[in-house]
């Protein structure tokens, strides 16, 4: 320490010697944060194509309701976007899903009028307020063709449908875990992303082994990258996987 | 100080830190939320309430970062301690910007849901026996808490009420909450980011502020002479030679009982107080005497060595020790006198004009 | 969960009820410098909300005695200590999360378990 090293006091004028070394420490601050924003800020993942096509207008299809393990519609009389013979996942708005209102509906015909929700082969409507647009009508519905796909072990992650399908960029992953548990409680339909397609369906609805919806094992290994056993159904046009939460692996 | 309290004691080297400290926020918030998107040029976009999010809880991460780098640099180089002046209010700006990152998250996260917002937050993850999928948002609700502990007691009421020394002992939980928001980030979004810049970023930023702190550790551990205790007097013990102390500066010695002095040489006199400050525990030893007055390189409160008080309107007090000379060699009471009392300065022979 | 809301709440609502007090009666009486001084008494509030137990127990200590003890030594002795542990406690997480990271196993194909029909 030498005699002629300059002394800093708060309440005085500060000693010219340290302004220089001032100034540059708070140019290379201003600097770092600037060049830390771009660096972070333009690095961020692609969240994906899914989106809520707000721009393809509402949507109001008649089709045949069925509401386990979570609530689905296979298109009986379609629209210009959503062809006849689909099968189509129900949410409502926000983190509801459409139940209890669809198990309430007494027949198995049903209008309903929401906002498509897509992301490659994911669909899903979005039904805002179920109980005005989720109305039984008259009719017969003609019977779901429903085949076996057989027993598999899959990999992938399990995500809530609806998040994935564009209704948060992104909507899965760990960061995201906690929202699509809140999600898949509050009813709206989760679905499996697998790594490679199955019998020409890359995701399908995940349900317990029972046919149950998704049991506290499977909810907690949301958002992570897992392998796990269970028989493939496939229902209309959708592939549900009733998965056996016994088999789950952790991936490395 | 015996002085009445403000809100915000302002100076114009606290307005220009200020300005600086909001420039540097200002300009990372809104590069990120406004200029990378369209640089980015995602169709469709992330969402900007994540967006937010994601500029809002880096931001409180590199203003923590900075903080921490603060303290070891201006003990590694006292040039820096300009730095530490104001460090309060920039802690207080981050207090902010990590409670804004976790409105945005909780006001998108757990909104629309028919779980109340904050039982949603607490209640939707539980698992916390598992490492992956960990509900990481726990670390972050513990590194906000401490922020806001801090941030919220950081006017000067709080340290004259809590005395310097809880005062300084609650705010070292900026230590756990550093270490909180490495696992809030490292078991949260560098889990589900594919892009490696970010989880690189942060470990720069944490080996930095690990490094600078056990260099700055190993520094204050060898600037302090240990001394040696004199058997054949009890509570003295030997320090340095008197003229090892260079004229208006200290030397620093450990004692027994690990407290520190600070032996001051003004004139041909040496005087010995307690190396810490009565306002935030500054380290007095590297402070600057003139006429019997040192100045605290910290916040710059003065004491005179003689009589460990602070010259009058003020009102602090300090220890004094007593010194004496044998052989050359300082050597020191341990035994502190009561706080402000006059100790004659002890006169050391002038070095012979050889 | 609920309990830790209440639990949250019901510490809020003290610590409310203890600003109230302190700040009108109490922070005059045990601090000469905030005598008069009335401007910077809302800024302790949140501080207030939070640490409430601290402030009664100095409350309680300041009207005790009239001499404010004063430390001699700094927590700046404690720093060594503190710098290493945060040394090894930042390592090992990091460490550890990037040893736990998950790759999109993309390689991993689906296999059928029984025997197609």
């Amino acid at each position: 320490m030498s005699d002629k090293r300059p002394f800093f006091v708060g309440y005085l004028p500060t000693p010219r010697e340290l302004r220089l070394l001032l100034i540059s420490v708070a140019v290379a601050a201003i600097t770092a944060f600037v060049v830390a924003a771009w660096a972070v800020g333009t690095t961020q993942d692609n969240p994906g194509d899914g989106r809520l096509r707000f721009d393809l207008g509402r949507q109001t299809i008649v089709g045949v309701l069925e509401t386990s393990p979570y609530p689905m519609v296979h298109v009986t009389h379609g629209t210009d976007v959503i062809a006849t013979g689909e099968t189509l996942m129900l949410a409502g708005a926000g983190k509801f899903g459409v139940e209890p209102h669809a198990s309430r509906v007494d027949s198995p015909v049903v209008e309903v009028t929401g906002v498509l929700l897509n992301r490659g082969d994911i669909r899903m409507l979005q039904v805002p307020n179920p109980r005005r647009n989720l109305k039984a009508i008259d009719g017969e519905g003609p019977s779901v063709n429903s085949k076996n796909l057989g027993r598999w072990r899959l990999a992938g992650e399990i995500c809530d449908g609806k998040c994935l399908a564009g209704a948060m960029r992104p909507g899965r992953g760990i960061a995201h875990k906690a929202c699509a548990e809140l999600c898949i409680e509050g009813g709206v339909p989760p679905v499996f992303v697998t790594t490679q397609p199955v019998a020409d369906h890359e995701f399908m609805l995940i349900a317990n082994g029972d046919g149950e919806p998704l049991n506290s094992e499977l909810l907690e290994k949301v958002g992570v990258y897992i392998s796990l056993e269970g028989e493939l159904i496939q229902r209309g046009s959708l592939a549900v996987f009733l998965a056996n939460h016994e088999s789950i692996e952790v991936l490395p | 100080m015996s002085v009445k309290y403000v809100p915000v004691q302002w100076g114009r080297f606290k307005v220009i830190y200020d300005v600086i400290a909001i420039t540097m926020i200002m300009g990372f918030l809104w590069i990120f939320v406004n200029v990378t998107p369209g640089i980015l040029n995602h169709d469709p976009a992330i969402n900007p309430q994540i967006r937010n999010m994601r500029a809002f809880g880096s931001c409180a991460f590199f203003l923590l970062t900075a903080i921490l780098m603060i303290g070891p640099l201006a003990r590694l180089d006292d040039r820096f301690l300009p730095l530490l002046y104001n460090r309060r209010h920039l802690g207080v700006l981050t207090g902010f910007v990590a409670l804004s990152h976790a409105s945005f998250v909780v006001r998108w996260y757990f909104v629309f849901s028919p779980t109340d917002r904050y039982e949603a937050l607490l209640g939707t993850n539980t698992a916390y026996d598992q490492i992956l999928g960990f509900p990481f948002e726990a670390f972050g609700i513990f590194a906000l808490l401490c922020l806001l502990v801090l941030a919220t007691t950081s006017h000067d009421f709080w340290l004259k009420f809590l005395t310097p020394r809880i005062w300084k002992d609650l705010h070292y939980l900026i230590y756990p909450a550093y270490a909180a928001v490495i696992a809030h980030i490292g078991l949260g979004a560098l889990q589900s980011t594919e892009n490696p810049t970010f989880g690189v970023i942060v470990f720069l930023c944490a080996s930095l502020v690990i490094i600078l702190h056990l260099a700055a550790a190993r520094k204050e551990h060898r600037t302090a002479d240990a001394g040696v205790s004199s058997e054949e007097y009890a509570s003295w013990r030997k320090l340095f030679r008197a003229d090892t102390v260079k004229e208006g500066f200290a030397r620093v010695a450990r004692l027994s009982n690990g407290e520190r002095i600070a032996v001051f040489r003004h004139g041909n006199r040496l005087s010995a107080i307690a190396n810490a400050c009565a306002h935030q525990n500054g380290p007095l030893g590297e402070g600057r005497i003139a006429d019997c007055i040192v100045t605290c390189p910290w916040h710059g409160f003065q004491y005179d060595v003689t009589t460990g008080q602070s010259p009058a309107p003020f009102t602090e007090k300090i220890a004094t020790y007593n010194l004496r000379l044998r052989d050359g060699y300082v050597e020191v009471d341990e035994s502190p006198n009561p706080y402000g009392t006059v100790v004659t300065p002890l006169a050391i022979p002038t070095p012979s004009m050889s | 969960m609920n309990l830790v809301i209440l639990f949250v709440q019901v510490w809020g609502g003290i610590g409310a009820v203890v600003a109230l007090v302190f700040l009108i009666f109490g922070i005059s009486r045990i601090d000469e410098d905030a005598r008069g001084a009335l401007s910077f008494r809302p800024l302790l509030i949140p501080g207030i909300l939070i640490i409430w137990p601290l402030v009664i127990w100095r409350w309680w200590q300041l009207t005790g005695t009239t001499t404010t003890s004063v430390t001699r030594s700094a927590p700046r002795e404690s720093h060594a200590i503190v710098a290493v542990v945060l040394a090894v406690i930042v390592s090992a997480t990091l460490f550890t999360t990037e040893a736990i990271r998950q790759e999109w196993p993309s390689h991993l194909a689906p296999i059928r378990l029984d025997q197609a029909q």
